[in-house]
C-alpha cells in the first residue's frame, strides 16, 4: 500500500513535468559519454538540463566534476555540497570536495564542535532523509509484528523476548523518524551558500562605505543568518559574522 | 680704456710735441672714463699735468669712495734736446649710493699762478651692480682686510622651511693658506651640504664699503629648522695663514665669522591629517605602469613628489591599498638637487603591488597636504583615482608564491571520476519523508495492529464462550459416556466399562469446572465443590468413586460390581448438576 502511494505520487509529478524518468536518464548518459570524451562543456549542459527535473547524489556529483574541470571551483563547491546534503556519506563527494576546497583561497578554522555532536553525526552517518524515512518505515512494521505476536503467543518466556524485542523496535523507529527529520531539516535548510564572486567585501553594516571587517573569496562556504535591503548577514566556519552586498552568494 | 687713453696720449704728446711742447704750454686736465654708472660700480678719474713738474692736490671726491689708487704715471721724451712730458695720476672710484656726485676741482701750482680743473659730474644710478652685503659690512668691522660672513637666504622662516646659508670669505691679502676651519654649529637645524666642487676665488671682486676684496664661497648649506624658536648658526672659524712667499712664512691668522639668528616660527595648527611635515611648493602624482593585469602579477606604482622644499624629509606615503593587493616596501628614488636657491626635484617612491586575485580594484585617491611656504597655508592636493582590473592569472604563479599552504602537491592530484549507469534520479523536491505515503506507511502497521487486538478480544470472546457451553453440555456428555459404560456393562468388558466410566466422571468435572486433564486432582476438585453450599460430602463421593474407578481400570482389582459403580456414578452427576444450579 506505500509502495503503491509513493510510486503513484511519483507518476503524477513525473506526469507533471516536462522531462519523463527516461529522457533524464538518456541526458545523464549522454553527459557521462561527453564526459568521458574529454569534452566537459558538453557534459556539463546536458547533466544540468536533466538536473531541471531530476536529481540525485551522483548528479550533483558528476556537475560538481564538471564544473571543477572547467576550473570554476566555487560552482564545484556549491554541486558537492548539494550533493553531500543528499549523501552525506559518499567517499567520492567527500574527496573531490576536499581537493576542491584547497583551491579555496580562504582558509578559516572551524570552531570545534562538541564530540556529542559528532558522535551524532556518526550515527546519523551518510543516510539521507528518505533513506531513514524507509527504515522508520520497516522499524514501525516490524515493531507491530513483534507486539502482536507477543500478545498473541502463551508461553511466558517468548512473550517477555517478544515485548523487549518490540520496545527496542519502538526505539528504532522513534530514532529513525527523528533522524529523518532532522535530514529533512538539513535538505530543507538553504541558510548555507557559497560565495560566487571572486572577492567580496565583508561590512560591518548592510551599506557600502561601511567599515570592511574582512575579505574573502570565491568558493568560501558561508552561513546566512538574515537578510536586508538585499544584504545578507553572513557567518564564517570560525563565528565571524558580517554583511555582504547581494549577488556575491549562492545557497547550497 | 684706460690704457688706450694712455696710448693715445703719449701717441699725441708725440705727435704734436714737436711743434707745441717748443711753446711749452702748460695743460691741466681732468678725465673720467665715464660720466654715468651704477652703484657698485667704478669710475676711472685720471688728472693729467702736461709739460710740467709739480704737485698737485687731489680734487674732493664728493662722496665718492677711492677704491684703488692714487696711481702716478709719468712720461718724458727728450726729442732733439727739448723736452716734452707729462704726469698723471689716477683713482678709482666708487660710489655706494646712488645720487649725483661732483668731483671738484683739481689744483696745481706751476710757476706762479694756480691751474684748475674742471669739476667733473658723476651721475650714479641705483645699480644692478654688486651692493655691498650687510653681512659682510657686519663682517668688516671686525678686520678690514680679511673676515668671512655668514649670509641667510631668510631670517624669518617655519618649520621646515629650507634656507640657503652661504659662508664666503672676503680677502684682500694675496696669498692665502687655510690651515683649520671650524663649521659652525648648527643647533635645531636639518642640514645638506650644496656640492660646490673646489673652493675657488671668484672672479669678481667685490666691494665692501669702498674696499675692493676677493672672495670665495667657502661653503653653502641648505638649512632646514626642525622646531619653532630662535635657532641660531654660530660662528663660522677658519684659521689661516696669508702672506706666505718664498722669502716671508706669512702670517697665521683666525678669521672668525658673525653668528646669526633665525627667527622660525611654527606651522599653523590647522593641518590636515594628510600633512606629513612636507614644506615648500610641491605637486604630486600616481601612477601605475598598468592598470590591465592578471592575478599574481606585479604592478608598479609609482608616487612622485616633486617641486621645492624639504623633500629629502618626505617619508613614505601610507597607501590604502584593498585588502587583496599584496604591497611591499618602496623603493625610493631621489632626482634632488640641492643648490643656491634650495632643494628641489622629486622623490619617488615605487611600490610593489601584486594583486592575488581576479577582480577590479579601485585605488582610492591618494591625499598629500604640504605647507605652502608662499601663502602661509596648508595646501591638499589629491591624486587621480586608479582602477585596476586584474584577470584570471594562470595559475603557475600562485602556486609558486603561496606560502602556507603545503599542499601544493596534492592539487596535482585530480578529482574522482564521474559516477556512470544508474544515477537513480529522482524528480526533484520529491521527498519520502513527510509524504502521504510515508504517513500511511507508518499508520498501516498501527492500523493493522489494532486491527489485529479488535479480532484477537473477539476470538477471546467466543474462547469464554465455549467453555460456558463445555459446563452447560457437560451432564449431556457425561451420560452419553454412562450409556457406553452401560453398553460395556452389559457385554461384560471390563476395560471399555472402566473407560468409559473414567472418562465420563473425568470430563464431567473438567468441563464442569473449566479444569484441563491435568488439573483434575483430589485438592482442585475439593476447592471447587466447595465453593458450594453442601458441596463437601458429594466432593468426597465423587473423589471416592474416581479413585475406586482408576484402581479396577489399571489394577486387578475389584471390590464393588460394577453395577453399583454406574450408578453410582449417574447420581453423584445427578447430584453434582443440582449442587451447580442451586
Amino acid at each position: 500500500m506505500r509502495t503503491l502511494a509513493f510510486s503513484l505520487l511519483c507518476l503524477i509529478s513525473v506526469s507533471s513535468s516536462a522531462m519523463t524518468r527516461i529522457e533524464a536518464d538518456t541526458l545523464v548518459a549522454r553527459g557521462a559519454r561527453a564526459y568521458s570524451a574529454g569534452e566537459t562543456a558538453t557534459a556539463l549542459a546536458l547533466f544540468d538540463s536533466a538536473n531541471t527535473a531530476f536529481t540525485s547524489p551522483a548528479l550533483l556529483y558528476n556537475i560538481g566534476n564538471c564544473h571543477f574541470k572547467l576550473n570554476d571551483v566555487p560552482h564545484a563547491i556549491l554541486y558537492y555540497e548539494r550533493a553531500l546534503r543528499l549523501a552525506p556519506g559518499d567517499a567520492d563527494v567527500r574527496t573531490n570536495l576536499e581537493l576542491a576546497r584547497q583551491k579555496v583561497v580562504d582558509r578559516i578554522s572551524e570552531l570545534p564542535s562538541f564530540s556529542l555532536g559528532s558522535t551524532w553525526a556518526k550515527i546519523r552517518g551518510g543516510r539521507d532523509a528518505d533513506e531513514w524515512s524507509r527504515r522508520a518505515l520497516w522499524a514501525c512494521l516490524l515493531f507491530f509484528l513483534c507486539l502482536a505476536i507477543a500478545v498473541a503467543v502463551r508461553p511466558r518466556t517468548a512473550r517477555r523476548v517478544l515485548f523487549g524485542l518490540s520496545a527496542l523496535l519502538f526505539l528504532g523507529t522513534a530514532l529513525s523518524i527523528a533522524f529523518a527529520a532532522f535530514r529533512h531539516d538539513e535538505l530543507t535548510d538553504d541558510s548555507e551558500a557559497i560565495i560566487m564572486s571572486p572577492k567580496v567585501d565583508v561590512r560591518s553594516e548592510p551599506r557600502e562605505g561601511s567599515t570592511v571587517l574582512f575579505v574573502l573569496h570565491k568558493g568560501t562556504k558561508v552561513t546566512i543568518l538574515q537578510q536586508e535591503n538585499t544584504w545578507s548577514e553572513v557567518q564564517l566556519a570560525n563565528g565571524s559574522v558580517g554583511w555582504m552586498p547581494p549577488a556575491s552568494l549562492e545557497r547550497i | 680704456m684706460a690704457n688706450l687713453i694712455r696710448t693715445f696720449t703719449a701717441f699725441v704728446l708725440l705727435f704734436i710735441g714737436a711743434q707745441r711742447l717748443s711753446a711749452q704750454e702748460i695743460t691741466f686736465t681732468a678725465q673720467v672714463d665715464g660720466n654715468s654708472i651704477a652703484v657698485g660700480e667704478y669710475v676711472k678719474y685720471t688728472i693729467s699735468l702736461g709739460n710740467a713738474r709739480d704737485r698737485f692736490e687731489a680734487p674732493s671726491f664728493g662722496g665718492l669712495v677711492v677704491v684703488q689708487g692714487p696711481f702716478d704715471n709719468s712720461s718724458f721724451t727728450i726729442i732733439n734736446g727739448r723736452m716734452s712730458g707729462s704726469t698723471s695720476r689716477t683713482w678709482v672710484l666708487t660710489a655706494t649710493k646712488p645720487g649725483k656726485y661732483i668731483i671738484g676741482a683739481a689744483k696745481v701750482r706751476v710757476g706762479g699762478g694756480i691751474i684748475e680743473t674742471e669739476p667733473i659730474t658723476i651721475e650714479v644710478a641705483k645699480g644692478a651692480g654688486q651692493q655691498s652685503d650687510p653681512n659682510a659690512t657686519q663682517g668688516q668691522s671686525r678686520d678690514p682686510n680679511i673676515f668671512i660672513t655668514i649670509g641667510l637666504s631668510q631670517r624669518k622662516a617655519y618649520v621646515g622651511e629650507q634656507i640657503v646659508a652661504t659662508y664666503t670669505l672676503y680677502s684682500r691679502y694675496s696669498g692665502l693658506e687655510t690651515t683649520k676651519e671650524t663649521l659652525p654649529k648648527l643647533d635645531g637645524f636639518w642640514a645638506e651640504n650644496v656640492e660646490l666642487g673646489d673652493v675657488s676665488w671668484d672672479q669678481q671682486l667685490s666691494t665692501v664699503n669702498g674696499l675692493q676684496y676677493r672672495t670665495a664661497i667657502l661653503k653653502r648649506q641648505v638649512l632646514i629648522p626642525q622646531r619653532a624658536g630662535k635657532l641660531r648658526v654660530s660662528n663660522y672659524t677658519m684659521e689661516c695663514v696669508v702672506n706666505r712667499s718664498f722669502f716671508n712664512r706669512g702670517t697665521p691668522l683666525e678669521v672668525k665669522s658673525n653668528a646669526v639668528e633665525v627667527t622660525v616660527t611654527e606651522l599653523p595648527g590647522n593641518a590636515p591629517s594628510s600633512f606629513k611635515g612636507a614644506v615648500g611648493e610641491m605637486e604630486m602624482q600616481v601612477k601605475a605602469d598598468r592598470t590591465q593585469v592578471k592575478a599574481n602579477e606585479a604592478i608598479e606604482l609609482t608616487v612622485t613628489y616633486a617641486g621645492k622644499g624639504n623633500l629629502k624629509l618626505l617619508e613614505a606615503p601610507d597607501l590604502e591599498l584593498p585588502g587583496d593587493l599584496e604591497q611591499y616596501d618602496p623603493k625610493v628614488t631621489d632626482k634632488i638637487n640641492v643648490n643656491a636657491g634650495g632643494m628641489s626635484g622629486s622623490r619617488s617612491f615605487q611600490y610593489l603591488v601584486i594583486p592575488r586575485h581576479e577582480g577590479d580594484f579601485l585605488i582610492t585617491p591618494l591625499e598629500f597636504t604640504y605647507f605652502d611656504t608662499r601663502s602661509g597655508s596648508y595646501r591638499t592636493i589629491a591624486s587621480e583615482p586608479l582602477n585596476l582590473q586584474v584577470s584570471p592569472g594562470d595559475g603557475t604563479a600562485a602556486a609558486v608564491q603561496r606560502p602556507n599552504k603545503t599542499d601544493v602537491q596534492v592539487l596535482g592530484k585530480d578529482i574522482r571520476y564521474i559516477r556512470t549507469g544508474d544515477l537513480e534520479l529522482r524528480p526533484t523536491g520529491e521527498h519520502l519523508f513527510g509524504s502521504v505515503a510515508w504517513f500511511a506507511g507508518l499508520g498501516a502497521p498501527a492500523l493493522a495492529f489494532v486491527v489485529f487486538l479488535g479480532w484477537r478480544r473477539k476470538r477471546e470472546a467466543e474462547l469464554l464462550d465455549v467453555a460456558g457451553s463445555r459446563r452447560k453440555h457437560a451432564d449431556k456428555v457425561a451420560r452419553k459416556r454412562l450409556s457406553d459404560a452401560e453398553i460395556a456393562l452389559k457385554s461384560s468388558d471390563r476395560q471399555a466399562f472402566y473407560d468409559a466410566l473414567g472418562k465420563a466422571l473425568h470430563g464431567f468435572v473438567a468441563d464442569k469446572f473449566g479444569l484441563g486433564p491435568a488439573e483434575i486432582n483430589a485438592a482442585n476438585l475439593r476447592t471447587h465443590y466447595m465453593s458450594y453450599t453442601g458441596g463437601e460430602p458429594v466432593a468426597n463421593d465423587y473423589i471416592r468413586l474416581m479413585e475406586a474407578c482408576d484402581m479396577a481400570r489399571y489394577a486387578p482389582v475389584e471390590d464393588r460390581p460394577r453395577q453399583q459403580l454406574y450408578d453410582e456414578a449417574a447420581a453423584l452427576i445427578g447430584r453434582t448438576e443440582q449442587l451447580v444450579r442451586a
